[in-house]
């Protein structure tokens, strides 16, 4: 008895001794990430960049209405204790925390929310977040000049604000979204266009130094509202757009963690010290070959079709990106609440490619040019692949690279017959499905030139419903009739991998945009190089 | 016998440097004959990135593509790229720098000024302009290389000639009454022709590298067709993992350049009547 | 001598101001708006905010106003406003210059130091395996892609030997500035070293020289002044018209090794189409290029006192 007793406590205390050392977590230390995307960091006032690297950095500096919850794969309140809708989005009530803080000292309240939403509505501030701010009631007015405040917001106390939509709306779609970060008015008078490389926000480390197209460093904000958080004292940005060279810099351990290339994903996937540190998620954005409806060929749905059919796209994905994506079935990923399991994707099946080729009047095929960048996993390296796929069916491809202004500007005119890209398709499923609206111009994003009344009305019918069950239902529908119509080739959602140091604990799978890793609840264990470093 | 040697030794490069420039030029006439595969259409992605081995001596690139056959079909491109530009740049260039260095005043003015505004345009955005006004093409690229670097040959010329112009010899013809075309041609060119030959003969590796920066823009050969450069610049990320896709396409160029300018050194040597070869 | 040089510094008037016009021309009709590139090009436009940026950034005039602004502005000294950085161009390029001088300096110190001499010992021992060997180097040194040359240092040296840090500034460190001056500064002394054994070749050939040796003066006599001059000229030159581009060139490896530099400014705002900052960067390119080379031609008078200037 006395034997099992002791038994007994010693399984307690290796239990106890267990469970406080995996929740041991460690404060303090330095964290070197990355901002690994073409292109420099340009401004950390996110009311007035359309920059995704500067999303990176800035969503550690600032902090928004909501925040994106990478585990439940959703918006949740983030500035708020409770935000509550009863009427099914039309109105809701913010009740914000009462701990928040900027850099600057001083607390934050209802007033600055009205005033950062203002401003990026504010013509002259020429914000790249008027679309999450637009939906509000009044926002389109004061963007137009026809006023001078958002008239669907009012203050009901210091911590309470009421917001009401044009349309019901989910809030946390549009609100999460770090361009329409809560700033402090006074910084942004005082440093006027400095703010944008001196920012003063209310997220969990503070603007330090940045050495402009090097690196950003950020330091550990004291009075950051959560408790006991941030845990690392530091946290630098290297600019880093090379893959190979941000390959080797995680490799000499100076990278505490890397976002990964195809040619990388590979190589570390055998290695055995790497493969278990790596985060996968498929990201909320379909790479695809659009077609030009306008050109004569692509009128025929059955060319279309041969075009999807005719290639192995799991072929390719396997051997060209070695696995870094995952197959699409239609426009929307298998992230997004749309999302259709049931659906199955193209299959490669070339002798009904061909038959339908036939069908339509082209069995001796077409010629045909694609346009493309240099993009590793979605350019004309992509194309080269599938030419010999195509040559069975007689369409005879020629691609045509080209720098990416240059391509924008043709996906804008429609001055192209097909193109390779890779468009967002996430997470709110119907402003992702909204560029495919026979509405919606070429220059705003539908540059396939889609039209399908069919499509259109279950659109309308999500756009108007207040029940979100059902809003999801409706965009099911509307992705399937892209999928049967498929104006584009349905190649891939991007899987994107960060792979991190054995120091690093807390990187997670992001859907939204990989990159967009929130520190907070990072921390590093005492074997890190920099474990101890201020 | 050894007077044969002796005659083969003193024109090692000429020799050496003749038979790398030949290969290649031969390698790319009868590219169809030679390269065991086509190099676009035999793409089979189930042996992308094969190391070399005895079926593919090169490997294949990511798309499943013979290496070996590319870097034959690619000597068509990067060598015609490499000669005609090198070619209209020596030609503008030596024709202005020499006239420039020689005549001075407003002529020299001029054309200094030309070359600093030449010099001074970031190649990308004449690159892009090209592209931008003309589209893409080969005659394309040969303008957007062959109008862009001539400024460089044209300012060594003009600082050759000012070295050259003030030695003796060249006063004394000067002060024998010979006319300029004739100093400028019999007695200042021959003695600045080392230079030049290296600039334009090196020259060839910039237009072959340049060129891959161009497609990239949409200016240069566009892909599946292969160039050296363009092989090069497209396998970046492969660097580690399949080095077989950028080291054959780089000792192509390697080889290529190598030849030019032993071939280069050996014509100046034959062909320089002060040269060394002739003097001892 | 004095007259010449102002006679110089005029003529940089008229040379800048054409750049500067063709410049904005090329720049403004060059396809693709600033105002969509702005924005993540995966996301769908909004045409109204593109109207907004565009009116903003002053896009909306007409290009001869547009131009008349800018030369307003420029002979105040005011180089206008980044579109998307949202700073002075003066104050981005302030930020950058040095860094940007430091790598330059660096490679081109690299190149000659290590250049002249291989040019020397290769003319002097024409003919000899050495003389092959330093060729072969030299062909392989312009071959080599700045960005292989580049990551395999960092493999090495960084990675599997832990000398250098792969990347970054650090704060002016002289281990940062290592690898990315070794990466530039190889091909430029590739070509410094070809250039200086092709001119003292020339020199070593020429008829006096010949006449000069045969006189019974000893070969060092003979060698020193004219070697010397002609050589020193033309590296000289080779390293002005360098200088000016190694400025503007260095966008491989400054993106390489996450070097804070000119090169990737200038190479990023030519890509979004950030107009003020590719017309600041093309500035300061030309006028670097321009003081440089006035520098380099009165050191030919100063290295060769035959040679004059009116």
């Amino acid at each position: 008895m006395k034997k099992n007793l002791l038994i007994l406590l010693s399984l307690f205390l290796i239990s106890l001794f267990a469970y406080t050392n995996a929740w041991a977590v460690r404060e303090g230390g330095s964290f070197v990430f990355c901002a690994p995307y073409g292109g420099d960091v340009f401004s950390l006032d996110m009311h007035r960049t359309g920059n995704t690297q500067d999303y990176i950095v800035g969503l550690n500096i600032h902090r928004s209405l909501y925040k994106w919850d990478a585990s439940q794969n959703k918006p949740v309140p983030e500035l708020a204790t409770e935000i509550k809708t009863t009427d099914g989005g039309q109105t809701y009530i913010v009740t914000l925390r009462k701990n928040i803080k900027f850099h600057n000292g001083r607390g934050m309240t209802a007033d600055d929310i009205i005033y950062s939403y203002n401003r990026i509505m504010n013509p002259k501030t020429a914000s790249s977040a008027t679309a999450y701010v637009k939906p509000i009631k009044g926002a389109a007015d004061v963007q137009a000049g026809k006023a001078t405040a958002i008239s669907g917001l009012s203050k009901i106390d210091d911590y309470t604000l009421k917001i009401e939509m044009e349309n019901p709306t989910e809030l946390g779609y549009l609100l999460y979204k770090i361009e329409t970060a809560i700033i402090p008015k006074e910084e942004v008078v005082s440093k006027g266009e400095r703010f944008g490389s001196a920012p003063v926000g209310c997220g969990p480390f503070k603007f330090s130094k940045w050495v402009k197209g090097s690196e950003i460093v950020l330091e550990k904000f004291d009075d950051y509202y959560e408790e006991g958080r941030p845990y690392l004292d530091k946290l630098v940005y290297k600019i880093m757009p090379e893959g190979s060279a941000r390959d080797m810099s995680f490799r000499a351990k100076e990278l505490d963690a890397n976002l990964l290339g195809g040619a990388q994903y590979q190589v570390y996937q055998k290695d055995p010290e790497l493969s278990g540190n790596m985060v996968e998620v498929a990201e909320m954005y379909t790479r695809l070959v659009g077609f030009n409806m306008n050109y004569k060929p692509f009128t025929d749905k059955r060319v279309r079709q041969a075009f999807n059919y005719a290639l192995n796209s799991e072929l390719i994905i396997k051997k060209l990106l070695k696995n870094k994506a995952f197959r699409a079935t239609s426009f929307l990923p298998s992230t997004s609440p749309a999302f259709n399991p049931k659906l199955a994707p193209y299959e490669y099946n070339v002798e009904k490619a061909k038959k339908l080729m036939a069908e339509a009047g082209y069995a001796d095929g077409f010629d045909l040019e694609i346009i493309g960048t240099n993009s590793q996993s979605y350019g004309v390296r992509v194309i080269e692949a599938i030419i010999p796929f195509l040559k069975k069916i007689n369409i005879r491809v020629k691609p045509q690279q080209l720098e990416g202004g240059m391509l924008s500007q043709r996906l804008i005119k429609g001055d192209y017959q097909a193109f390779i890209w890779s468009l967002e398709s996430g997470p709110d499923p119907l402003v992702a499905l909204n560029r495919f609206d026979s509405k919606t111009l070429p220059s705003a994003g539908n540059y396939v030139a889609y039209s399908n009344p069919e499509f259109d009305k279950y659109l309308d019918l999500a756009r108007k419903t207040g029940n979100q069950t059902q809003k999801l239902v409706y965009l099911t529908k509307a992705d399937a009739f892209l999928h049967a119509d498929a104006p584009l080739w349905f190649f891939n959602y991007n899987k994107a991998i960060i792979a991190y140091q054995p120091w690093v604990h807390g990187i997670k799978p992001v859907a939204i945009e990989m990159m967009l890793q929130d520190f907070t609840n990072l921390w590093l264990d005492e074997t890190s190089p920099r474990a101890n470093v201020k | 016998m050894k007077a044969l040697y002796r005659y083969f030794r003193k024109r090692i490069n000429l020799f050496l440097g003749g038979v790398l420039v030949l290969f290649f030029i031969s390698v790319a006439v009868f590219a169809p004959v030679i390269s065991p595969y086509h190099p676009v259409d035999d793409a089979n992605l189930m042996v992308s990135e094969q190391p070399p081995d005895t079926e593919f001596w090169f490997g294949t690139d990511s798309q499943g593509r013979d290496i070996l056959s590319r870097v034959i079909y690619g000597s068509r491109i990067s060598l015609s790229i490499g000669l005609v530009t090198q070619l209209i740049n020596t030609f503008i260039g030596v024709i202005l720098g020499v006239t420039a260095g020689f005549f001075g005043r407003w002529w020299d003015d001029l054309i200094m000024g030309f070359t600093n505004i030449m010099l001074s345009i970031p190649s990308l955005v004449f690159a892009l302009a090209i592209m931008a006004v003309l589209g893409p093409g080969l005659v394309n690229v040969f303008i957007a290389l062959g109008l862009t670097n001539w400024a460089y040959t044209c300012r060594i010329a003009r600082s050759q000639v000012l070295s050259v112009k003030s030695i003796e010899y060249v006063r004394a013809a000067k002060a024998l009454g010979y006319g300029q075309t004739r100093i400028m041609f019999e007695q200042i060119l021959p003695n600045i022709l080392g230079p030049i030959l290296v600039i334009s003969t090196l020259g060839i590796a910039y237009a072959i590298l340049l060129e891959a920066s161009l497609s990239f823009l949409g200016l240069g050969t566009q892909p599946p067709n292969p160039s050296w450069g363009g092989m090069l610049a497209n396998a970046r990320e492969q660097f580690f993992t399949a080095y077989w896709i950028s080291i054959f396409p780089g000792i192509a160029i390697f080889l290529t350049v190598l030849g030019f300018n032993l071939l280069g050194d050996g014509l100046r040597d034959v062909l320089d009547p002060h040269s060394v070869l002739n003097n001892k | 001598m004095g007259a010449y040089v102002i006679k110089r510094l005029l003529q940089f008037i008229p040379t800048i101001f054409f750049i500067t016009l063709i410049m904005f021309i090329l720049l403004n009709i060059l396809p693709g708006s600033a105002a969509y590139l702005a924005l993540d090009q995966r996301k769908a436009p909004d045409p109204e905010l593109i109207a907004q940026l565009e009116k903003e950034w002053g896009l909306d005039k007409p290009l001869p106003v547009r131009y008349l602004n800018y030369i307003k502005g420029l002979a105040v000294g005011d180089l206008g406003k980044s579109f998307l950085r949202k700073e002075n161009v003066s104050q981005l390029l302030a930020d950058r210059i040095w860094p940007t001088f430091k790598l330059a300096l660096a490679s081109i110190a690299i190149a000659v130091f290590i250049g002249v001499p291989l040019g020397f010992i290769s003319a002097i021992r024409h003919g000899t395996p050495l003389d092959t060997l330093s060729m072969v180097g030299a062909v392989s040194g312009i071959s080599v892609p700045q960005f292989w040359l580049g990551l395999l240092l960092m493999f090495f040296l960084s990675v599997k030997i832990r000398i250098f840090p792969t990347s970054g500034y650090g704060e002016g460190s002289i281990m940062n500035l290592i690898l990315p001056a070794l990466s530039l500064g190889v091909g430029y002394m590739a070509l410094i070293a070809r250039t200086t054994r092709a001119a003292v070749l020339d020199v070593l050939t020429m008829d006096f020289i010949r006449t000069a040796r045969s006189k019974g003066l000893s070969e060092l006599q003979v060698n020193s002044r004219h070697v010397l001059q002609n050589t020193m000229i033309l590296v000289l030159t080779t390293i002005g018209l360098q200088f000016g581009s190694l400025i503007g060139s260095t966008v491989v490896i400054e993106k390489l090794f996450s070097w804070p530099g000119i090169g990737s400014l200038l190479v990023d705002s030519i890509y979004q189409r950030d107009i003020p900052v590719t017309q600041g960067c093309i500035l300061l390119i030309i006028l670097t290029f321009l003081i440089v080379n006035l520098v380099v031609d009165l050191l030919y008078a100063v290295i060769d006192p035959r040679i004059k200037y009116q």
